[in-house]
């Protein structure tokens, strides 16, 4: 009994001992799995990780997981796992994995993004991948201008792969009631804007709350619209201008000619969307999927004809040319354009199953027989795309900059002011001088 | 010269205990306990001190999210220093957080009081009370969103139907700040009840039996027997709800996203905004930073309280 003690004692030095090794265990431990966190993703796991957004309704990714199951890759290059990444902090999602090499080989994500990192070094460029798509004439399938978008001094940052366009949207029966004609230029806007005021609707129907950058889009496809933007031609950030001025002068009329619902300020997107069910948005700038998104898929709500003419003449919208980039911490370059051009091949499931509003960049999609009964979609394609200008505009190129007026404090600040009929050029200048800092 | 024992024998005749045997104990004594503290103070150094050091550092350059940039010495804490929307975030942090703490704090107090009383169905109003601080945020703020965001929400409409306007809770700056600060109070109330009713429960029958026998009214029990004897609790209950508003990141977020016009804008979702949406990684941990002072300072001064309180 008393040698069991003492061979169930545990001496102090022993304990210090056991303390110790379990302290460099649990260090090791702790390298260990870094290290092979890092071969998961960038060494020679076997697999790769592509990182996808909730680009539409779950549905969307679990057919994109679907998707991703079936590639098969050729012999000696990795496969692929997927996940989703959320929007809301997306960004400190890829900017912690990326500086921690623990992130994706290939993903979607934010429409500057790819541009945003590979001013930072972590994009792997796409230049041979499209050097691969012209001499295999999936180059051409592309809609004009969609691919050289992606292109910067330094290579191609990603490749296109859907459009998010805005358009302005219409409510049919409510014009109908009024005995309203949609109308194709400002002048008209403001006519009917003013006739359906009258009558309780509102014909600016945008948002501006938390989480709502559609105010934001609205506001910079105005300025685009006449021939304005927020970058100049030398792209360089130049706000206050005369034709960004005009645009926000009719901004300001609207909301006095009470176009505007004047809680438009802190509407969230589902405020948005309720107000549209409700009827009380007539007209609107938004999304190319308004009808789903909202449910009203009646063929209620649709397109104008196409984008209004500004007083200059001048027709415009907005685009983001979302887009699938690849990175650096790869287990393979080879495996990574091998995927990528894979998917790009097959990702026309997704339009065939009516499962994103975001417009296809490819024209053999488009041709589908299942995209031509998604009315809306169609006519955006048709009418729209042809006079569609990205952010950058008056600027020439997308670039990191875009990245940071994108959805940034300032803008929103700008938008909450002339939704309030604040004062064009003074809210014009204020944005100026608080987005100049970004730039410094 | 040294003695078997260890003892050293001075001149004088006066002897040392300083031989090797106790000198080893010692040593031993102290190294044990040196490593059996080493794991949690290491522990506390990475968990704590790591991310603090780290944190400073890169309010001292001018990096991006993945890479750490150069070194610009205070210049970050200069140029947020000298921003207007530093003060003007600091400001209503400061309103949001007096209203939250002392707002939350009376309601409390109020309902913990009332529920001193002996009346059926005691247990169940408190639980009842609890909901809106057990509920995530996120749906509560959904839930208020619904009630007052559009004109045609519920609580506008009532307003409009008793002929008080049509008030834009998220959309006027003046009305979003009310909003918030009351969504705040409503949020909190519950956990400084219960703060509350834990300090009144230790206030003795005895003491309020012999007030009332001397001819103190409600009032005066209240004034000089409750609060005093609650002191030190409500001083923790301050303290801690101080931080809870001054870091209170999804309220203000979920709710008006710093709006309008970053109207409700506090310090903790500007630090936010500058890193995550200007990507100004120096700058937004500058702020932070300055929040972190300020929080210390108000805790210490309000430790000095509790102090007193015990005191007294």
């Amino acid at each position: 009994m008393a040698e069991m003690r003492a061979s169930q004692h545990v001496s102090r030095r022993g304990f210090l001992g056991i303390g110790l090794g379990a302290g460099a265990a649990a260090v090791l431990a702790a390298c260990s799995s870094g290290s092979s966190g890092k071969a998961a993703s960038g060494g020679s796991g076997g697999t790769m990780k592509f990182w996808d957004m909730p680009w539409a309704a779950a549905a969307y990714n679990v057919a994109a997981k679907n998707l991703v199951a079936t590639y098969k890759p050729a012999s000696g290059l990795p496969s692929a796992t997927y996940q989703e990444i959320q929007w809301a902090n997306f960004t400190e999602t890829f900017a912690s994995a990326v500086a921690s090499n623990t992130g994706p080989a290939v993903s979607t994500g934010g429409g500057f993004q790819a541009f945003q990192y590979a001013q930072q070094g972590a994009i792997a460029y796409a230049d041979h991948l499209i050097q691969t798509f012209k001499s295999n004439g999936t180059y051409n399938d592309f809609l004009p201008g969609q691919v050289e978008a992606m292109k910067t001094p330094a290579g191609y940052v990603a490749v296109p792969w859907q459009l998010d366009i805005r358009v302005w949207w219409y409510s049919k029966p409510i014009f109908s009631k009024l005995g309203l004609t949609p109308p194709t230029t400002w002048d008209q806007l403001m006519s009917v804007g003013t006739t359906l005021a009258k009558h309780g609707y509102y014909a600016f129907g945008i948002g501006a709350g938390a989480g709502d950058f559609l105010g934001q889009h609205a506001m910079i496809m105005m300025m685009i619209n006449n021939g304005g933007g927020i970058f100049n031609a030398d792209n360089k950030l130049d706000v206050v201008t005369p034709r960004n001025i005009e645009a926000m002068e009719f901004v300001q009329q609207m909301a006095k000619a009470k176009m505007i619902d004047p809680a438009s300020v802190s509407y969230t997107t589902d405020n948005l969307n309720a107000q549209w069910k409700s009827g009380k948005f007539a007209m609107g700038i938004n999304t190319a999927g308004l009808d789903v998104s909202t449910g009203v898929t009646d063929g209620s709500l649709a397109p104008l004809p196409g984008p209004l003419a500004g007083p200059h003449g001048e027709k415009a919208c907005l685009v983001f040319q979302n887009n699938i980039m690849m990175y650096k911490n790869t287990p393979s370059q080879a495996g990574s354009e091998a995927f990528l051009a894979w998917y790009i091949k097959n990702m026309g499931t997704y339009w065939k199953n009516n499962l994103l509003v975001g417009l296809p960049v490819l024209k053999s999609i488009i041709a589908t027989p299942q995209f031509q009964q998604q009315g809306p979609r169609v006519a955006a394609v048709k009418n729209w795309v042809p006079y569609a200008k990205n952010y950058a505009s008056v600027g020439t190129v997308l670039s990191p900059s875009l990245a940071k007026v994108d959805g940034s404090q300032q803008l929103t600040a700008f938008v909450q002011t002339m939704l309030g009929g604040g004062d064009p050029k003074q809210a014009l200048q204020t944005l100026q001088s608080s987005l100049q800092p970004l730039f410094a | 010269m040294t003695s078997a024992v260890g003892t050293t024998k001075q001149p004088g005749g006066i002897t040392t205990p300083t031989g090797p045997r106790r000198a080893r104990r010692f040593d031993v004594n102290r190294t044990t306990m040196v490593a059996l503290v080493a794991p949690s103070v290491l522990l506390l150094l990475l968990i704590n001190a790591y991310p603090l050091v780290s944190a400073a550092n890169q309010s001292l350059h001018n990096g991006s999210l993945i890479s750490s940039g150069s070194f610009v010495g205070l210049d970050n804490y200069r140029a947020v220093l000298t921003s207007p929307q530093f003060w003007q975030a600091a400001e209503f942090t400061l309103v949001f957080t007096i209203v939250g703490v002392f707002g939350s704090w009376a309601v409390g107090l109020g309902v913990a009081l009332l529920l001193q009383a002996d009346m059926p169905g005691r247990s169940l109003f408190k639980v009842l009370l609890l909901l809106p601080w057990v509920v995530p945020i996120v749906v509560s703020a959904t839930s208020i969103n619904y009630l007052v965001a559009t004109p045609s929400s519920p609580v506008p409409s009532l307003f409009h139907a008793l002929g008080l306007g049509t008030p834009l809770f998220l959309a006027n700056p003046g009305w979003a700040k009310v909003t918030v600060c009351v969504y705040k109070v409503w949020v909190s109330f519950p956990f400084m009840m219960l703060m509350a009713s834990a300090a009144l429960a230790s206030v003795p029958d005895t003491v309020y039996e012999a007030a009332q026998m001397d001819g103190a009214g409600a009032f005066q029990r209240f004034r000089r027997i409750t609060l005093p004897m609650i002191a030190r609790p409500t001083y923790i209950s301050w303290i801690l709800m101080t931080i809870f508003c001054v870091n209170d990141f999804p309220t203000i977020y979920l709710l008006t996203g710093g709006g309008p016009i970053s109207a409700t804008t506090t310090l903790v979702v500007l630090a936010y905004r500058t890193v995550f949406q200007n990507f100004q990684v120096g700058p937004g941990v500058a702020i932070a930073f300055l929040m972190t002072l300020t929080l210390v300072v108000v805790s210490v001064v309000l430790y000095r309280q509790i102090r007193k309180a015990a005191f007294h």
